[in-house]
């Protein structure tokens, strides 16, 4: 107990954040879609969590707090881009989520699940899902951090984290469910 | 139909499905999913998305390591922790000092922060140099130095005069981009040297003593000019880079 300060001396953090690359370069992969930025800012992480290890509090998640400064750099990076913003929380996208003739009642989760054993339908049904839902139902299913984690890195309150979550899964198990009247394996259009 | 009890379910939903309500609660859940057919769907919908990225999670993440990053990921970590080594005299420790020692000490921490923070510096370029260049592998002709300038511009905004290619000073132009820096972003340009990758940063609205610093097998030479430090990387091993540092460094503005 009384190790505490000693243990999460810049090099000892250095050292365990170390084994968190892989993860964080899953997820950076995820966020950016793109090798090059994925690299840069995994490498971009790593140096502030050197650089401002100092800020770390010790005994708690350094996964989390890792992810922290990936996802603050991702946002930062997007601002400065100037991308488009989507007020993803707008009952507009609900609407988007909720609404529409959803999958048929036949389809249950063990169908799906057998449809989507193969990572790359999951990869690109992934893919699909709009940014803050695909991100939240990462961090939750993949990486399994809590809702605080999650609310923590993000930077939204839990309820919102919460929604996300809950949205992001449903708008999946539509994304990974043929059965809406768009077209059949052939190609043709089904009614 | 949404009523009340439906929107006091859509809103404990993931908490149900992840089973982390309190016992009471999720079967206050399972009531309300029993009388109603459209959030029973929802749920099961959900928990069947959450089984099958959970199932896959494993290998949705099973992704190899770019090569080199690793590499310069520990490589930067050593470099940190050697630079931050004398921070064995921690500010703790110095309270029951004299005020004398104290100002001595304090001295001696501020020139040694100033160091630390170039060796770091240089090891945080180095890192980026090693790796943007392994972008440029396949790119071997020169580049048009008005050309990266205006891309420079258009894309980032940065109004930078590019050192061109020049055969008389053994440089060649190989083009440039935008790297990652801290709490930024800042331009790299790339050039070959007889054969030698070597990096030109550009940092804005900084001010830093010249120095030559040695950092993960690079040369750093630091200047500033203007509102602007420079700094040229290119490997330890590459020989005398005299002739082009002096070309690039009279150049560069």
């Amino acid at each position: 107990m009384s190790r505490g300060r000693e243990d999460d001396t810049a090099g000892t953090l250095a050292a365990r954040a170390l084994e968190f690359l892989e993860p964080l370069y899953a997820t950076a992969l995820r966020l950016t879609r793109n090798a090059a930025d994925a690299e840069d800012l995994v490498q971009d992480t790593f140096v502030k969590a050197l650089r401002f290890s100092d800020r770390f509090t010790p005994g708690t998640n350094l996964k989390a707090w890792l992810y922290t400064i990936l996802l603050n750099t991702w946002r930062n990076r997007r601002r400065d881009a100037a991308r488009e913003a989507v007020d993803i929380d707008s009952p507009r996208v609900e609407e988007a989520v909720s609404g529409g003739d959803g999958p048929a009642a036949l389809d249950t989760p063990e169908q799906i699940l057998l449809r989507a054993t193969v990572r790359d339908d999951l990869q690109a049904a992934l893919e699909t899902l709009p940014e803050a839902f695909r991100e939240a139902v990462w961090l939750r299913d993949v990486e399994e951090f809590t809702y605080a984690e999650i609310a923590g890195m993000v930077g939204i309150p839990i309820g919102t984290v919460m929604s996300r979550i809950s949205r992001g899964r449903r708008l999946l198990y539509e994304r990974l469910s043929p059965s809406r009247p768009h077209a059949d394996a052939e190609g043709r259009l089904t009614r | 139909m949404m009523n009340d009890d439906c929107r006091r379910t859509a809103e404990r939903l993931s908490s149900y499905v992840d089973n982390e309500l309190p016992a009471g609660e999720q079967a206050d859940v399972e009531r309300h999913l029993n009388a109603c057919p459209p959030c029973r769907t929802a749920a099961t919908h959900e928990s069947g998305a959450r089984a099958v990225v959970r199932e896959q999670a494993r290998r949705l993440t099973d992704i190899a390591l770019p090569p080199g990053l690793r590499t310069r990921c520990e490589a930067l970590a050593r470099e940190h922790a050697h630079a931050s080594a004398p921070s064995v005299f921690s500010s703790r420790r110095f309270a029951p000092l004299t005020a004398v020692m104290t100002l001595v000490v304090g001295f001696l921490l501020f020139s040694l922060a100033t160091h630390r923070s170039d060796t770091v510096l240089a090891a945080q370029l180095t890192a980026d140099h090693a790796k943007c260049f392994r972008f440029f592998a396949n790119s071997t002709s020169d580049a048009d130095a008005r050309r990266v300038e205006r891309m420079l511009q258009n894309d980032y905004g940065w109004d930078l005069h590019v050192p061109p290619s020049s055969s008389a000073n053994g440089v060649r132009l190989r083009g440039a981009r935008r790297c990652l820096y801290v709490d930024g972003s800042i331009p790299h340009v790339m050039y070959d040297v007889d054969g030698h990758d070597v990096s030109l940063f550009v940092l804005d609205g900084v001010s830093r003593p010249a120095a030559t610093l040695v950092a993960l097998g690079h040369r750093a030479r630091i200047w500033t000019a203007g509102r602007r430090t420079y700094v040229l990387v290119w490997p330890a091993a590459a020989g005398d880079m005299t002739v082009a540092a002096r070309y690039v460094m009279e150049e560069a503005r």
